[in-house]
């Protein structure tokens, strides 16, 4: 009797195992007969797959059947439905995203009979110019290597202790994410960041903690500085959209102070993601405890090896000059001109002057982005014009009445909080998109100042440490493979404590002094 | 399309294929894999799965850009680094030698400019180790895709927790759920698997279950496991029945030269039974009763009850 613990002779043991094979084992005939039973599945399969598809086309025909409440018109409720299932497509992603942004496009032509070369026209702003041409010089700038550069004078300055680089990478990643946007930096920090990690050690085991601190340095850094400028984030281009869209009247002197430009805007929100600075380092810190102390090796060989480049050479000169030049049309032009033609007035530089192939910046760009965020602003419009975004801010505001949120602190801490919740569930920019016009009329209707509420909805949008997809720089940064999303949560939760707080004591404490 | 023009003919062979993400859990899988897979009629492929990159979740700036500039730097693509400690470990515990022949191929994916990558090692003997980074849109469809290249014999990949709600199962199915529901081969959820303590089968004396006692019996040969067998009655009433299941599943394996270690008869609620008598046993193995996705959302299903509730690691058979 054949006992399986006793070893025989490979030969024999293969022998007996081709026997028992033939006997009970699947043959490849029975397997190809298992595909056809998958593809007899693949129906199901597909629907499974689907599920939150069919479950929000559901909900959307469902509440276009509910009986229409009295106060809400029915044009309001059918954004108000479209707004539903958008967010639920946004969240739990069964489609392509752009796909959305394609229903929404049809629906507000069919559901809300707009014509449509008006829904086209609603299409581009400023605002989604602006989100275009950031793109277009991101992709312009991460290809310039001005990384080795970057890296060179970050080492030089920073010494080789590792509190220090970390804090480093996060002033440096926080400065330039400021200006460039957050994905643009963690596109270029990111092969720092691991190369002082592999310099360190070979076996990722070794350097988990190190890895940890030295990469949700650049992500939290950049994430921390997306909301300091209009060009750090799609976000804050969107409000600026909004506020333009919802408050301003060209012929109310009083409406002007809507018209947010870039300097204004810095203003506001630079100093904030300064004081967040230092927290960024101490609580990574104390959350890993990295394993190495000093880097002196890694950091030696990481000169060594950015040396290897030499010097500036004239094209890097010259994108370092277009980059500023562009920095310097946001700041002081981007009231006359608009920071979208700004924006591509930098990006048409990079292209004309040779640095940049178009080729890149067509591959680099994600141009589904750009048609998202130029439907959800759509949609956002709607929610205003037809009445929607009123009546849902209204309905809120009874919610938070008994729990005294209604006004002053507690309603920021309340906008704060459901920005922070949605903003973890989808991308920061669609959820401004999505909230936007509701917490806009939410200030109207408890009488606080729009832009409070707005600059509150945009800065907390960037509190999406808790997850991989929260951000644009977590996201680029998980790529590396070094970090769990497990991580993300560890830290994550802290940073938005942190970063809640500071921009809690902002708007009660240092906004008012700019005579909000 | 090389892909399955090169796999074609290995269809009878002994495939296994084990999925690698870094962790203890991917490597004692990629161990449990060594002891299957010892033979020269079998092939290993260690498989890690690499997210699509995609400019959506990264503000619009394809990931791929940040993926070129880390090439530029020398920097390896996530993953390699574990495939290649798997292969190290395989030539550690003797399953391949360094001298194996090697052969690189990178197979173009649409939306990732970098593609699927591929180390084949192949052993005089026709013996393959194949190290492959495949990038799919999530991990659970990477490794049923891998599969359709195939085909495989046996999926092994490792679970990082048990207990999942019906909520979060519908919300977002975790990996070894999604792979042991749609993958047509048998799966192995390894948790904290322990090769040394045999295989607990379990059998209700169907059609379905004898076929598993079988199919396992093999599975058990090849790692030179001992095999028990374990039929649960609902009340005292169903305890004979349950007897003979245990019975005839002995005399089966008997007939094909297999000795069973030990024989199981439990009553009470068969998930919670066979749970406990898991922890004893290296795998606990339970038939797949061919429902689909849907159908075992709403009418339940034991095998996969098991899998979730289970501490140790679950192998379901087709």
């Amino acid at each position: 009797m054949f006992r399986p613990r006793i070893s025989l002779d490979p030969a024999a043991k293969l022998l007996r195992l081709h026997q028992l094979r033939d006997k009970t084992w699947i043959k490849p005939a029975n397997l190809r007969q298992g595909v056809v039973v998958v593809g007899r599945q693949l129906n199901l399969i597909y629907f499974w797959e689907k599920k939150w598809f069919f479950i929000a086309m559901a909900i959307g025909v469902l509440m276009l059947n509910l009986p229409l409440p009295d106060d809400l018109s029915q044009g309001a409720m059918a954004v108000l439905t479209m707004s539903v299932v958008a967010t639920i497509l946004f969240i739990t992603e069964p489609v392509p995203l752009p796909t959305v942004a394609l229903m929404i496009i049809i629906a507000e032509v069919i559901l809300l009979g707009l014509d449509s070369t008006q829904v086209a026209k609603t299409l581009m702003t400023d605002s989604v110019l602006f989100i275009m041409g950031s793109l277009m010089l991101a992709v312009a700038v991460v290809k310039q290597k001005l990384d080795k550069r970057i890296a060179w004078l970050l080492v030089r300055i920073t010494g080789t202790k590792t509190s220090r680089i970390c804090f480093g990478i996060s002033v440096t990643s926080g400065i330039l994410a400021s200006f460039i946007g957050e994905h643009t930096v963690a596109a270029m920090m990111l092969p720092v960041g691991i190369t002082l990690i592999t310099l360190t050690s070979d076996d990722p085991r070794k350097v988990r903690n190190l890895a940890a601190v030295i990469l949700f340095s650049i992500a939290y850094g950049a994430s921390v500085a997306g909301i300091g400028t209009p060009s750090g984030g799609a976000r804050n281009a969107i409000m600026i959209g909004y506020w333009k869209e919802f408050f301003y009247n060209p012929t109310d002197p009083e409406s002007y102070h809507f018209l947010v430009d870039y300097m204004k805007w810095m203003m506001y929100a630079y100093p904030m993601f300064l004081v967040q600075l230092p927290f960024v380092t101490l609580i990574l810190l104390m959350t890993f405890r990295p394993e190495y102390r000093d880097l002196s090796r890694a950091v030696v060989k990481l000169r060594a090896q950015v040396e290897e480049e030499g010097p500036m050479k004239r094209g890097d000169w010259m994108a370092i000059f277009l980059f500023f030049l562009t920095l310097i049309g946001w700041i002081f032009w981007s009231g006359d001109y608009g920071m979208g033609t700004i924006a591509i007035l930098g990006a048409a530089g990079f292209l004309v002057t040779g640095l940049v192939r178009w080729d890149d910046i067509n591959s680099g760009v994600n141009w589904g982005v750009v048609l998202l965020y130029a439907a959800a602003i759509s949609l956002g419009v709607e929610m205003k014009v037809s009445g929607a975004a009123q009546w849902v801010a209204a309905h809120f505001m009874t919610l938070l009445t008994p729990l005294g949120a209604d006004q002053g602190f507690g309603l920021w801490a309340a906008v704060s909080l459901l920005t922070t919740f949605v903003t973890n569930t989808m991308s920061n920019g669609a959820a401004v998109a999505v909230l936007g016009p509701i917490v806009l009329k939410l200030a109207v209707v408890a009488n606080e100042s729009p832009i409070v509420i707005g600059f509150i909805t945009a800065i907390s949008s960037a509190f999406a440490y808790l997850t991989v997809v929260g951000t644009p720089a977590c996201t680029i940064v998980y790529a590396s493979g070094y970090l769990k999303t497990t991580d993300f949560l560890t830290v994550g939760w802290k940073m938005v404590l942190m970063s809640t707080i500071i921009m809690l004591l902002a708007a009660s404490v240092y906004w008012p002094l700019l005579g909000v | 399309m090389d892909d399955v023009v090169e796999t074609k003919p290995r269809e009878d062979r002994f495939r296994i294929l084990v999925c690698i993400d870094g962790s203890d859990e991917s490597y004692q899988c990629l161990r449990y894999a060594a002891k299957l897979g010892g033979g020269v009629d079998a092939d290993i492929v260690l498989l890690y799965v690499r997210p699509l990159d995609q400019g959506l979740r990264s503000g619009g700036l394809e990931v791929s850009v940040a993926r070129e500039n880390m090439l530029k730097w020398g920097l390896e693509l996530p993953g390699i680094k574990y495939l290649k400690k798997g292969r190290d470990i395989l030539i550690e515990m003797g399953i391949m030698g360094d001298d194996w022949d090697e052969k690189s191929t990178n197979t173009s994916v649409e939306g990732d400019p970098l593609g699927d990558n591929k180390i084949e090692y192949i052993e005089e003997t026709g013996k393959e180790v194949v190290l492959k980074l495949k990038v799919a849109a999530d991990v659970a469809t990477g490794i049923l895709e891998q599969w359709g290249l195939g085909p495989y014999d046996i999926i092994i990949l490792g679970s990082s927790g048990r207990r999942r709600g019906i909520a979060k199962s519908l919300w977002d199915p975790a990996v070894a759920e999604k792979v042991a529901t749609h993958a047509p081969c048998s799966v192995l959820v390894a948790r904290e698997l322990d090769v040394g303590h045999g295989h607990l089968i379990c059998t209700d004396g169907s059609d379905i279950s004898m076929d598993t006692v079988r199919k396992d019996a093999y599975l058990a040969s090849r790692c030179e496991c001992p095999v028990s067998l374990i039929s649960v009655a609902l009340d005292h009433e169903g305890e004979a029945d349950a007897r003979r299941h245990v019975e005839e599943a002995e005399k089966e394996l008997a007939s094909i030269g297999i000795e069973v270690q030990e024989t199981i008869v439990k009553i009470g609620n068969p998930v919670d039974q066979i749970v406990e008598a898991g922890p004893d046993y290296s795998v606990i193995v339970v038939s797949d009763t061919s429902k689909t996705g849907l159908q075992r959302f709403f009418q339940g299903s034991i095998a996969y009850k098991v899998m979730q509730e289970s501490f140790t690691s679950v192998m379901i058979v087709r």
